[in-house]
């Protein structure tokens, strides 16, 4: 057993966990962020994906002892950390919801992180890059279609 | 107006509640051991070392699941067999006593503290088997000398369905100018929904209820499974589903990883929680598809459709699921000539047993196995006749003029209009410029090619009528309730928008719950591209039984009689006044009171819908890669009436794109000789992804159904029914070029590379399936 304390969402927590925990578990059995999604077990997916000191990680794919001392933003953080009072959505969030690029909704808290970084590093992505930049995430829903629209839409209301 | 959707917030915040968010106090974890192989007779099974380890609370085997009185899984057939023959139904256990039957049926459920500790002693499990010769293909087992799966069902066959008249048939091949054969292999792929399955029960001992949340497309034939399987009365049974993450159709039925977990939370004692990995739902989902088939059509001098026939043989998995017979025969059958003048058709289907996971329904359900065997075959005899693929098609479409049309077997389409959806789409997909397209790809070493595709499908009539429940809030609020789950399909707000436009009400005032344990009704799940027609009339009746009761009651506000009183955009008025209350405001007077006058059940019954459409693809293909690109794809489809565009839209990519996936690279794969699934995660597994799609252009051209209040058709997978002939037949016309005469799916790079090379070795059929 370890005891690992770590920011998420700008607030310090510390976990007793074995070992061998993942930072998905550990977000959502002890911490309760169900808004992180396991759809896989190979690291295929991308619905488990969140930021780790700023950048664009699976959580799945990270033990729970290596993610000790860092900042972990996960979807539930994403809109506060846009605007405090929570009442506005990230960009992002708005634009998937505008554009419909969510059916069932399970891939898109994970779409929507990695997007999020994408657009931090490339802030004006064209076609190739974006769809280079959703390769690390499964939806199953949309044909990506309407995904691809709402990076643009994203892009162009961050840039703005 | 911006467009969104009422489930939108909670989803993009991480806010939804899909079956593994939820956590109830003293909760415990539940593991599923599985067969490690195919075929084999149980020995004996140790759970010793399991049952001491840290944490253990339950271990469940067969003896447990015979001492509660578990019975077989259910399965059924939708009509007779062939002759009148019955479906042979094979015993399905919740968990193997005697025999395993394919890899990954359940053998044991280890409930823990953790989930950690679950799985460590599943692993402690020491089950002895006795291997057994297995059956891996539908072929195979049908052979004679194969392994027998099941006693009393002779040669693996469950039973075998006939559609259509086969001695009309023989005639007109015996008279015919010209036949066209096609042997086709529409592999058989794993639906995959992104959430993992997952059962959280909870039992009340005190009442004897359970709860059940688990992923389901619809509560009333979940709870009626599980009855069927536990024993458990209906009324104790309980099923809770707030978000789902898809279905496609294979959500449909009881898992019996379902009931095992009901079982071990009454002997536990506490709430049990189990969620598959993904690497357990590739081993243990219902896969789809897996269809060998051979397609004839006859044709006189001038290129006119004389006769069809079709045999099919299905791959049904270890066991027949409930759903499994449905989808291989209804969409045969109720569209067996597709969208063409046939004077004669007919139709075998049989359905084999073998030692892989069983075979039910994943979006399409059978549409895309009846419509891929007609548009390939239409396309081969083009080729084979030399007459160009849409002349041939138009020469043979079903006239607007003849609707309501009586199909080859004595069934019905309403409505349609073949040839101007046909139209729209050369016009749309600029058919006619294509040959400059092939030029200048040609120009650049690339293979290029346009495929098209007209087809019909029924969508589901539904197996009881559709009850819908309003509950007015004491805050303005007002709850709509309806079997039909919504995982993805936008229910919520097309519920809403619908009652919103009749009503005269703003939609926010509306919000929808479909997995609540606290009302019963009766109707259908989610499927068969059903619930807008079927759910969305029941909400149509809703409107206005609402609307006679607000009449009464302006009636009285107003002093007025009923019959003088008009409705119009939310407000009563007597006619050819200005005295007027708003529905609104009888609502606020009215629904709160002891009576709640305005609470109704409103319920509709309505049968199949028509939609059709005609899908234009064009691909491009790298001789020296093998890999295919969807450079366009035109879609024109009647989907009726559409109430929201920007969800159909949605719904037609995402079913298109299926069907891409499909067609470019989803190939569930078994090894023949050990019966291993070698394909058992996404690695192995080949999704479609954002590369796959370019272009895709989205049009209707709707011609309202009278079949129900609405005028809608379905639209859930007309995608798909669309997309595999079309863009098969876009690969195809751009491989023949270079010599291959026949392919079957999976156009992936390895295949598609090696066909062409085949061919200009003199070989154009190396990746034929058959």
């Amino acid at each position: 057993m370890s005891q690992v304390s770590l920011t998420v969402n700008g607030k310090a927590v510390s976990v007793d966990v074995e070992d061998r925990t993942l930072l998905s578990s550990v977000l959502r059995e002890n911490l309760g962020l169900t808004g992180t999604h396991i759809g896989c077990d190979t690291s295929q997916c991308g619905a488990c994906t969140v930021h780790l000191d700023g950048r664009v990680v699976k959580s799945c794919t990270v033990l729970a002892v290596q993610a000790a001392g860092s900042d972990v933003m996960t979807i539930e953080g994403l809109a506060p950390s846009h605007d405090p009072s929570g009442a506005t959505l990230h960009p992002v969030q708005q634009a998937f919801s505008e554009c419909h690029a969510l059916q069932c909704g399970f891939c898109t808290p994970g779409m929507i992180m990695a997007v999020t970084g994408l657009l931090k590093d490339t802030p004006d992505p064209d076609e190739q890059q974006i769809i280079h930049g959703l390769e690390g995430n499964l939806c199953r829903c949309t044909g990506y279609v309407n995904i691809v629209k709402a990076v643009k839409q994203a892009a162009s209301a961050l840039r703005a | 107006m911006t467009f969104s959707r009422l489930e939108d917030r909670r989803l993009v915040t991480g806010a939804g509640r899909y079956v593994s968010d939820w956590n109830f106090p003293g909760q415990l974890h539940a593991a599923f051991l599985r067969a490690d192989r195919a075929h084999a007779r149980i020995v004996s099974i140790n759970t010793e070392a399991a049952r001491a380890m840290p944490g253990v609370r339950v271990v469940l085997t067969a003896a447990d699941t015979a001492a509660a009185g578990f019975r077989s899984l259910p399965c059924a057939a939708p009509i007779p067999g062939k002759g009148g023959s019955a479906l042979l139904k094979p015993e399905r256990p919740v968990l193997a006593g005697d025999v395993v039957r394919f890899v990954g049926e359940c053998v044991a459920c280890v409930v823990a503290e953790t989930a950690i500790a679950a799985q460590d002693a599943v692993e402690a499990i020491i089950v002895e088997y006795e291997d057994l010769p297995v059956a891996m293909t539908a072929e195979a087992a049908v052979a004679p000398g194969a392994p027998q799966l099941h006693p009393g069902i002779p040669g693996n066959v469950a039973i075998e369905f006939e559609t259509g008249d086969p001695a009309a048939v023989a005639a007109a091949f015996e008279g015919a100018a010209h036949v066209v054969s096609l042997d086709l292999h529409n592999q058989r792929v794993v639906g995959s929904p992104m959430e993992p399955k997952g059962c959280l029960a909870r039992h009340d001992a005190s009442t004897g209820d359970y709860f059940v949340h688990v992923c389901t497309q619809g509560t009333t034939g979940m709870r009626a499974q599980l009855v069927a399987t536990t024993g458990v009365p209906d009324e104790h049974v309980h099923i809770v589903a707030e978000d789902v993450g898809g279905g496609f159709g294979l959500r449909f039925n009881a898992y019996p990883e379902y009931s095992a977990i009901m079982l071990a939370a009454r002997l536990a004692g506490a709430p049990v929680r189990w969620v598959a990995s993904r690497s357990e739902v590739f081993l243990s989902d219902e896969h789809a598809r897996g269809v060998t088939s051979r397609g004839e059509v006859a044709l006189d001098a001038e290129g006119h459709f004389l006769a069809f026939r079709f045999n099919f043989l299905n791959d049904m998995g270890a066991y027949i699921a409930p759903t499994g017979p449905v989808v291989a025969v209804l969409s045969i059958r109720a569209c067996l000539a597709g969208v063409y003048r046939v004077p004669a058709a007919v139709a075998n289907v049989r359905l084999a047993l073998t030692n892989s996971v069983p075979m039910a329904a994943y979006r399409g359900a059978g549409r895309p196995v009846i419509s891929y065997m007609i548009e390939r075959l239409v396309d081969q005899a083009a080729t084979d006749l030399g007459i160009d693929p849409v002349e041939l098609r138009r020469r043979n479409l079903i006239p607007t003029a003849a609707m309501p049309w009586k199909t080859v077997n004595g069934l019905g389409y309403d409505s349609g209009d073949f040839p101007a959806v046909l139209d729209k789409a050369l016009g749309l997909s600029d058919w006619n410029g294509f040959s400059a397209r092939r030029a200048e790809a040609g120009a650049r070493g690339m293979l290029r090619g346009i495929g098209i595709a007209t087809f019909i499908e029924s969508t589901g009539g539904g197996a009881s009528p559709d009850e819908v429940e309003a509950r007015f809030g004491d805050h303005g609020e007002i709850t709509i309730h309806a079997v039909s789950h919504s995982h993805g399909q936008s229910h919520e707000t097309a519920y809403a928008e619908l009652l919103a436009s009749v009503l005269g009400l703003p939609r926010e005032r509306f919000r929808l719950r479909n997995g609540d344990p606290g009302v019963r009704l009766a109707g259908n799940p989610t499927g068969g591209s059903r619930t807008m027609h079927g759910v969305g009339s029941a909400l149509r009746v809703l409107a206005d039984d609402i609307i006679a009761k607000g009449r009464e009651l302006a009636a009285r506000a107003l002093e007025a009689a009923s019959a003088d009183i008009e409705f119009d955009n939310g407000v009563f008025r007597i006619a050819g006044t200005d005295r007027s209350v708003s529905l609104d405001a009888l609502i606020e007077r009215h629904a709160a009171g002891p009576e709640r006058v305005f609470d109704t059940r409103s319920s509709a019954r309505t049968g199949s819908t028509f939609p059709n459409g005609c899908h234009v693809a064009e691909v491009e293909i790298d001789p020296a890669t093998g890999v295919v690109s969807i450079e366009r794809y035109t879609a024109v489809d009647d989907a009726g009436n559409l109430l929201n565009p920007t969800i159909v839209a949605g719904q037609m990519h995402g079913a298109i794109v299926q069907g891409a996936g499909q067609v470019l690279g989803e190939h569930a794969i078994y090894d023949l000789e050990t019966g291993q699934f070698l394909t058992g995660s996404f690695m192995d597994y080949a999704m479609p992804k954002a590369v796959n799609v370019h272009g895709l252009t989205i049009a209707d051209h709707p011609v309202p159904t009278p079949t129900n209040l609405l005028g809608v058709k379905g639209v859930g997978e007309a995608g798909v029914t669309g997309s595999l002939p079309a863009l098969m037949n876009a690969i195809l016309a751009a491989l023949r070029p270079v010599g291959v005469t026949h392919f079957d799916m999976p156009a992936t790079p390895a295949r598609v590379w090696g066909a062409v090379g085949a061919a200009r070795a003199g070989d154009g059929r190396r990746f034929a399936h058959a």
